[in-house]
């Protein structure tokens, strides 16, 4: 059986453009208008609460001793790991040559961007004197101290904003081409935003050998970028000497957690663009379908890590980390680990058939699934391993207060927010990539 | 005939355009420029493009990352502000690794973005003549145009024309060069410096602010509101609102015996009760060079380190008048001042008072010490 085609029939070139860039040309319509409210409404919530928190200090959170790093950090690593799936999707997929990656590069990009900006933002509230964050950087002061770069933290410093950067230009890169077109089709004002943005690209053949090699050099800067981050978020915990965190398989798993999470992020944002702007003749089942078996890949692979975790676990004859384990699903927050491997584990699984990857329904199950359970297990991680370590005198409970779940719900509506403002103000496909395959489509089939 | 910029023929599809670029690259060489709406294989050979160098750029400008984030670490962690951390020698360069790798992916990144735009492909570049052209729209469509372009000579326009057409273009435009822009008046220039220095005002305060100010503005002084007493404050815990409980009458306070006398000569009555020991000593040294040694000079001679500027003349210690005080008019000194000197009541102990009036003993034996003193 031949497999379907990535593009739907009758599609070319021009009317790919009349089709992804008339979007920003419309005004939006009221449903849109609505989803946005409510979004806002979300990130309202969530703005008020980190507010309240730099008003009154970090007892605004649950956070105490033992379990000094709860929400904050949680939804941190949540987040970064939602950012990894674009990368991988315009990066790595690029190096591989995969074509189906042309479709959704441009969306997935632009939800690493707004993901890794929501993101930054626990680490500096984390602080609690977020005005003074400049203090994580190596710059010149009166008082004669740097930095100390021994430290994990500081690595994350480096490694987090080097992605967001590296991110914004590779995305801005795919951008210029498609600015350009959005110029040519607009008059006044717009033309003149458009000008400036698409930097005068011109596409002639010169400029094209310099910025397809750019663009390539970027993605393979990218591929080794995305796997350093993830894996230096993961050394916080595993250059640690907390049991259950001090362990070797913390980069792959955090990765591949990443990825997984992130690949369910971007089936739920696919299906939203692809029936809100009516693209699923360039968003088709077939992408849906690639992606959902990355996300049962990597979900095979999350099985794969718990099972050598445990393997490690009790192979370190270590009775605090046999302990840490135990506590994973058998303590006070044993719910949270079997939700963790239910969601991570199990569910996914319905992906080996092939009706279940067609199923707009189960796909927005499994991967509102797939999101809770990897929030669940960066909850894991970080409040079971903290509440009971090495000292019993020294354990403790931990509980969320309102102003956390505030935060939390704050942060997906301020990502919700910016991707659908994405959705309306720029292309959200790259039609030059497309353009291309269109025309060797065509000319495999006329001859 | 007005100088063009260009004659452009328009195609329909890549493949045209190829081999448009086949049949005209002997006839026009070194003036083919083709304009596609995404990247066509095949254009640069047929054009003789050469080779781009983004890749050997981003190569050293990668490994000038490496180096760079070696030495910064090493600068700052091992050589400028060396501390021991976890004891791992000071050079520590495992742990160097990760930034040297993310510093490396910066500078690689962002050469191969400015490199590639802006230094080989000069953009931005907002007012190009191709912008203004009618083919441009097509071409960021879907359709592929070939210049034939002037490059600073003159061009046969006609023969230009002649050659596209033969090429089976199927649209032929030529480009002028937009109108020459009207020369930047002087009132513009200095409008735009004006502005330039306001905002660099305005930036800098607005920095100031950010760093100085705004730490300092409720709420973010909450960390400055603590539960302590502050000189010069009300507290409405004593009745007289002071912050320190006056003594209840008919006691003493230790270590601050009440003091009645009005003149040194009154004074003299009062005598040393500290032994004259090694310990006691050092407290008076430590005393007298945190207080007295700014004016009377560390060997009480009254030679100080003050300047003339300071208007008053430091007594001598060291001169008979002082040798001939007795402890209780040097102590009476302490407590009340002469002459410009204040008093030093209350920087001052008591038995603070005594071990810097044993001290000052020293200091006048060892400023007349004698011959017959060596032994």
């Amino acid at each position: 059986m031949a497999p379907e085609p990535l593009l739907a029939q009758g599609l070319t070139p021009g009317s790919l453009d009349d089709q992804v860039l008339a979007v920003p040309e419309r005004r939006p319509p009221v449903s849109w208008i609505a989803a946005f409210a409510f979004t806002a409404s979300l990130a309202g919530i969530g703005l008020l609460c980190m507010a309240y928190t730099l008003y009154t200090g970090i007892g605004a959170w649950g956070n105490n001793r033992p379990v000094v790093w709860a929400f904050d950090i949680i939804n941190f690593v949540f987040w970064i790991g939602i950012g990894h799936a674009g990368t991988l999707i315009s990066a790595i997929l690029l190096m591989f040559r995969q074509r189906w990656r042309n479709s959704i590069s441009r969306f997935a990009e632009a939800m690493t961007i707004f993901a890794v900006m929501v993101a930054g933002m626990f680490p500096l509230l984390h602080l609690g004197r977020p005005w003074i964050n400049f203090w994580l950087f190596p710059y010149p002061n009166q008082r004669g101290l740097w930095p100390n770069f021994r430290s994990p933290l500081m690595w994350d410093v480096f490694a987090v904003s080097t992605y967001f950067s590296v991110s914004l230009l590779f995305w801005y890169l795919g951008l210029i081409p498609d600015l350009a077109s959005l110029r040519d089709r607009a008059n006044g004002w717009r033309k003149a935003v458009y000008t400036v943005l698409s930097l005068g690209w011109r596409g002639a053949a010169s400029h094209w050998q310099h910025y397809e090699k750019a663009y390539t050099v970027l993605a393979g800067l990218a591929t080794g970028l995305v796997l350093s981050v993830h894996s230096v978020v993961s050394f916080d915990f595993a250059v640690s000497l907390v049991p259950g965190w001090h362990m070797t398989i913390f980069p792959p798993y955090f990765v591949v957690g990443a990825i997984f999470s992130g690949f369910a992020m971007v089936v739920l944002g696919l299906l939203v663009v692809r029936s809100t702007l009516g693209m699923s003749n360039i968003i088709t089942d077939r992408h849906l379908d690639l992606a959902n078996k990355v996300v049962l890949g990597t979900s095979c692979l999350m099985a794969y890590s718990y099972l050598l975790e445990g393997f490690t676990a009790w192979y370190s004859m270590n009775p605090y980390i046999h302990h840490a384990f135990k506590n994973y699903v058998h303590g006070v927050y044993g719910w949270a680990g079997w939700l963790a491997i239910v969601c991570n584990v199990f569910i996914p699984q319905v992906y080996w058939s092939a009706k279940a990857r067609a199923s707009v329904p189960v796909m927005v199950g499994v991967s509102l699934a797939v999101l809770l359970g990897m929030w669940m297990e960066r909850f894991v991680i970080i409040v079971i391993s903290l509440h009971q370590d090495f000292l019993p005198s020294s354990w403790g409970i931990y509980k969320p207060t309102l102003v956390d779940f505030g935060i939390l719900l704050g942060s997906f509506g301020i990502f919700f927010s910016l991707v659908l403002l994405f959705s309306r103000l720029l292309p959200v496909v790259t039609t030059t990539e497309l353009k291309s395959d269109l025309a060797k489509a065509s000319a495999a089939t006329h001859g | 005939m007005a100088e063009v910029f260009a004659v452009a023929g328009v195609f329909e599809t890549q493949q045209a355009l190829l081999s448009a670029v086949s049949k005209l690259r002997s006839r026009w060489q070194g003036k083919l420029e083709a304009y596609t709406p995404y990247p066509v294989h095949g254009l640069e050979e047929a054009l003789g493009l050469k080779r781009t160098p983004v890749a050997g750029m981003v190569l050293v400008m990668g490994v000038l990352g490496t180096i760079t984030a070696y030495l910064f670490q090493w600068w700052m962690n091992a050589y400028d502000y060396p501390i021991v951390v976890g004891g791992k020698p000071l050079n520590s360069w495992q742990a160097f690794v990760p930034i040297m790798f993310e510093v490396t992916v910066l500078f690689a990144s962002f050469t191969a973005w400015l490199g590639a735009l802006i230094l080989l492909c000069r953009l931005p570049s907002l007012w190009h003549p191709m912008l203004e052209s009618a083919s441009m729209p097509k071409i960021t469509r879907d359709r592929f145009a070939l210049a034939i372009e002037s490059r600073g000579e003159a061009l046969d326009q006609g023969a230009a024309q002649a050659s596209l057409k033969d090429a089976g273009a199927q649209e032929i435009e030529v480009i002028p060069f937009p109108p020459e822009p009207k020369p930047v008046s002087l009132t513009f220039l200095l409008g735009l410096s004006g502005a330039g220095a306001l905002s660099a005002v305005f930036a800098g305060l607005g920095m100031y602010w950010t760093i100085k100010l705004f730490p300092v503005l409720p709420p973010m002084d909450r960390m400055l509101e603590q539960p302590r007493l502050d000189a010069q404050r009300s507290y409405p815990l004593f009745k007289d609102t002071g912050g320190f409980a006056p003594h209840p009458q008919g006691t003493v306070a230790r270590g601050s015996l009440p003091y009645d006398f009005k003149t040194p000569e009154q004074a003299q009555v009062l005598s040393n009760p500290l032994p004259r020991t090694k310990a006691v000593l050092a407290k008076g040294k430590n005393k007298y060079d945190t207080i007295c040694r700014v004016c009377h000079g560390p060997l009480a001679d009254g030679k100080p380190s003050l300047t003339k500027a300071y208007g008053a003349t430091p007594a001598n210690l060291l001169g008979k008048k002082f040798l001939s005080y007795t402890d209780g008019s040097i102590y009476h000194t302490l407590m009340r001042g002469k002459n410009s000197m204040p008093s030093f009541e209350r920087y001052m102990t008591q038995d603070e008072r005594w071990a810097v009036i044993h001290y000052v003993r020293a200091l006048q034996r060892a400023g007349n010490a004698k011959d017959t003193d060596l032994p």
